[in-house]
């Protein structure tokens, strides 16, 4: 080690940590760092030095683990302490590098998305069916507004005869099938081809279904698809999942302006993964109802590939239904399940068919509010 | 440059640093390393902002010190995640499991929330000012956060009944307490402050806000003897559920002084948000020129247009950049779907929006630091000296215990106070 041939003397102020009051001393760095004032003296090991943040030139030392610091605005001592003091920028209290910090945090980033991806889903289908069944249907009341409002107000089909027909058929169909409460089917007027789920057994079908079905046993195909995700529990499983991940990936990830893309990104990721398994297992389940009910359980298939097939003509994007991906594998797989029998007789009656496809009125009734009233 | 920094030539004077040289590096590493550590660098980030401002400002000749640290924050954070992530549970679980409460899930959650960051904002602050060190004397902070809680819950609710009256005297009270129970050693500060010293710059606040808005109401109240007809609105013909306008009241007075309302309303509440710096300005400079330490007091001279110049500036560089971004990305759209490249180019345009996108966010983060935060905080420091500074030389450490990290990591999960802030 070199020793410093050459003291620097500078001026400074020195506060012992006790008082605010400024103390004027002198600083002397030769080999050790002597500084002297009105009744001070101290005497510091150049290995014991720190320094703190300031701007330049101004510079605040003290000794490691002492309240007792000097501040001055000398340069040439500033630079004497940075080449004669080697611990001078060493922060005592410092574990570990930023390294070690951000890849300890990419590791919580990435178990936490695991969680979401993963453990959500799961937790999901164990607490949905922990849901008290007026609980459901309440919120399921509150949902079905929401949706109805997000269609745009569509107004309820509800033409007494035709509903008698519906409300028979769903009858026939859910009987023995140990749903989890009575299903509500609703009918209501609209240009997109659907039906959807809502938690509390609701079930909306939009008209233009009834439009498309060329048999009663595809429309009954829809309804059993339907009550599949009923038997599932999925809407209230959907629900749970999307508040569970957007709470984890939004509370613990942060509100860091980019992440709130993350989660956007991360949660339609999750959901559409999700209600690919959730699509299939609605089918088989529909299948196998559609059967039960003297239906023919490969009508679901037709109905699926001529919606997919017109709405591809008309080249929309079909609201809901880009959540019920490969149209193609999932009609294979539906006639692979509902085997080669075909039942002699259609599910309903010429008569009843008809009836039923009149549920919507020709023109749209008076503007009164629809009997399930949004919310 | 040893003209600009240094010692200042006044004794009481308050300075901060002129270039800010090395603030840029601090905001870039922070924001990129919060990135990919999805954000939890942030609370490191935070730490090093404060250690950079509050060491760059010096107060009568001896610049403040920091010593808050990052670790301790991320615990803060992760214990207040502990308490909170039940808590909210609970409130969500609320309007599903007990039936008649579940309108008032929301309600009941906001009132909680904002009990908790009225907590948050004190403890907050308690954490901060523990951690700093002037002339080598710790700061502090005593006092119940629950019962300034209590204060401000009593004063906000002062507020909504006498529509925004109050307001004034709450900011005062709730300012009096804070810097009452702030310690520097062993010494209290004393603030001064009255409702009365902001009136006039709230007032003016108030009535570019709400003056014309209630005087339109008024308007159209006596053009309609207090009294509206029963079928002014009626069932939209088109849309069940939804209600309109009924045609049969256009023209008559109802309709003129209604409009008259909408438009009033459109025009002078958004012109009162330009207030906003001019009144957070006087605030801040009525404020501090109310706070003593014994016989030394601040003394402010803050005007009001070096709030409005940073924003200005943060706002004139955003739109300038947008308007440049949206010229590059406008013109490539154009010449990929002239020149018909096919999927190769349009991956490469997806890359590009994206690291565009994040270089956007970059950028603003960096300006918002190097623009608003630099010159919010240079204005009100340099714009204060303190009187008597002689008698600062009397104050004493203190032995009193630091507050932990936990108190701010709550302010952190709430979002409230949890970024730098001005002063204390």
């Amino acid at each position: 080690m070199t020793v410093p041939a050459e003291t620097v003397t500078a001026t400074g102020t020195l506060f012992d940590g006790r008082s605010a009051r400024p103390n004027p001393v002198t600083l002397r760095l030769g080999e050790r760092l002597e500084i002297t004032g009105a009744g001070l003296r101290e005497d510091w090991n150049p290995f014991d030095i720190r320094a703190g943040e300031t701007e330049p030139p101004t510079m605040r030392i003290g000794l490691a683990g002492n309240p007792v610091r000097v501040e001055f605005t000398d340069r040439a001592l500033a630079e004497a302490l940075v080449a004669r003091c080697p611990d001078l920028r060493l922060d005592d209290e410092a574990r570990g590098g930023v390294l070690r910090l951000v890849l300890w945090s990419i590791a919580a980033g990435v178990s936490v998305l695991l969680v979401a991806i993963y453990g959500v889903p799961v937790a999901a289908g164990i607490l949905a069916p922990l849901v008290p069944q007026p609980v459901e249907s309440r919120f399921g009341l509150a949902v079905d507004g929401q949706v109805v409002s997000l269609l745009g107000d569509p107004p309820l089909c509800a033409e007494p005869a035709a509903k008698a027909v519906l409300d028979r058929l769903v009858a026939r169909m859910t009987k023995g099938a140990g749903l989890p409460g009575d299903p509500v089917v609703s009918v209501r007027r609209h240009k997109v081809a659907n039906a959807l789920t809502l938690p509390g057994a609701r079930v909306i079908v939009l008209s233009d279904i009834l439009a498309k079905a060329e048999t009663p046993d595809e429309f009954g195909g829809i309804l059993a698809h339907e009550f599949g995700h009923v038997a599932a529990r999925d809407p209230t499983r959907a629900v749970i999942t999307a508040g569970g991940v957007s709470f984890l990936l939004s509370l613990v990830l942060g509100d860091l302006t980019g992440s709130t893309v993350i989660v956007g990104v991360g949660q339609a990721a999750i959901s559409a993964g999700y209600s690919r398994d959730a699509e299939r297992a609605a089918d088989a389940y529909g299948v196998a109802m559609l059967i039960r009910a003297g239906g023919d359980g490969a009508a679901l298939a037709s109905i699926l590939e001529r919606i997919d097939a017109e709405a591809d003509a008309e080249g929309s994007l079909t609201g809901f239904l880009h959540s019920h991906p490969y149209t193609k594998e999932r009609a294979a797989k539906i006639r692979s399940l509902a085997g080669g029998t075909r039942p002699d007789k259609p599910l309903l009656s010429k008569e009843d068919w008809q009836t039923l496809r009149g549920i919507c009125p020709a023109e749209p009734r008076t503007p009164a509010k629809p009997a399930t009233t949004p919310l | 440059m040893d003209s600009v920094s240094a010692v200042p030539a006044r004794p009481g004077a308050i300075v901060f640093d002129r270039q800010a040289k090395g603030l840029t590096s601090i905001a870039v590493k922070g924001f990129l390393l919060s990135l990919v550590t999805f954000g939890i660098y942030r609370f490191w980030y935070i730490t090093n902002l404060r250690r950079y401002f509050w060491s760059r400002t010096i107060v009568a000749g001896s610049p403040g010190e920091y010593t808050g640290r990052g670790k301790e924050l991320f615990l803060g954070f992760l214990v207040a995640l502990a308490i909170l992530v039940p808590v909210y549970i609970v409130l969500f679980a609320l309007g599903f499991a007990y039936p008649p409460l579940a309108p008032f899930a929301g309600p009941i959650t906001f009132v909680f929330l904002f009990l908790l960051g009225q907590y948050a904002i004190f403890r907050g602050r308690r954490y901060r000012a523990s951690r700093t060190l002037w002339r080598g004397i710790r700061l502090g902070q005593d006092g119940s956060a629950l019962t300034y809680v209590g204060l401000a819950t009593g004063w906000w609710f002062l507020t909504l009944v006498t529509l925004g009256i109050a307001f004034p005297w709450m900011r005062a009270s709730l300012e009096r307490y804070r810097i009452g129970h702030t310690l520097v050693g062993e010494s209290r500060m004393t603030s001064t402050a009255r409702g009365s010293m902001i009136l006039k710059p709230w007032l003016l606040f108030y009535l570019v806000a709400l003056g014309p808005l209630f005087v339109s109401i008024l308007a159209l109240l006596v053009a309609n003897d207090f009294s509206f007809p029963a079928d002014l609105m009626i069932a939209d013909p088109d849309k069940p559920g939804k209600f309109v306008f009924n045609p049969i009241y256009a023209g008559t007075p109802l309709a003129t002084y209604g409009g008259a309302v909408a438009i009033v309303a459109s025009i002078f509440i958004p012109l009162a948000l330009f207030l906003i710096p001019y009144y957070r300005a006087r605030e801040t400079r009525a404020f501090m020129n109310a706070a003593a330490l014994g016989a030394a007091r601040l003394n402010s001279t803050l005007k009001a247009r070096q709030f409005y110049w940073p924003y200005i500036v943060y706002m004139l560089s955003i739109l300038g950049y947008l308007a440049a971004i949206g010229i590059v990305i406008g013109g490539s759209a154009f010449l990929l779907q002239t020149s018909g490249l096919g999927s190769g180019a349009q991956v490469l345009l997806v890359i590009g929006m994206t690291v565009a996108y994040l270089g956007s966010l970059l950028l603003f983060a960096v300006l918002y630091v190097r623009v608003i935060t630099v010159r919010l905080w240079r204005a009100v420091a340099d714009s204060t000296t303190i009187e008597n500074v002689e008698a600062l030389d009397a104050v004493l450490a203190s032995s009193r215990r630091t507050a932990s990290g936990l108190n701010e990591g709550l302010a952190d999960a709430l979002d409230v106070g949890g970024a730098l802030e001005i002063g204390f």
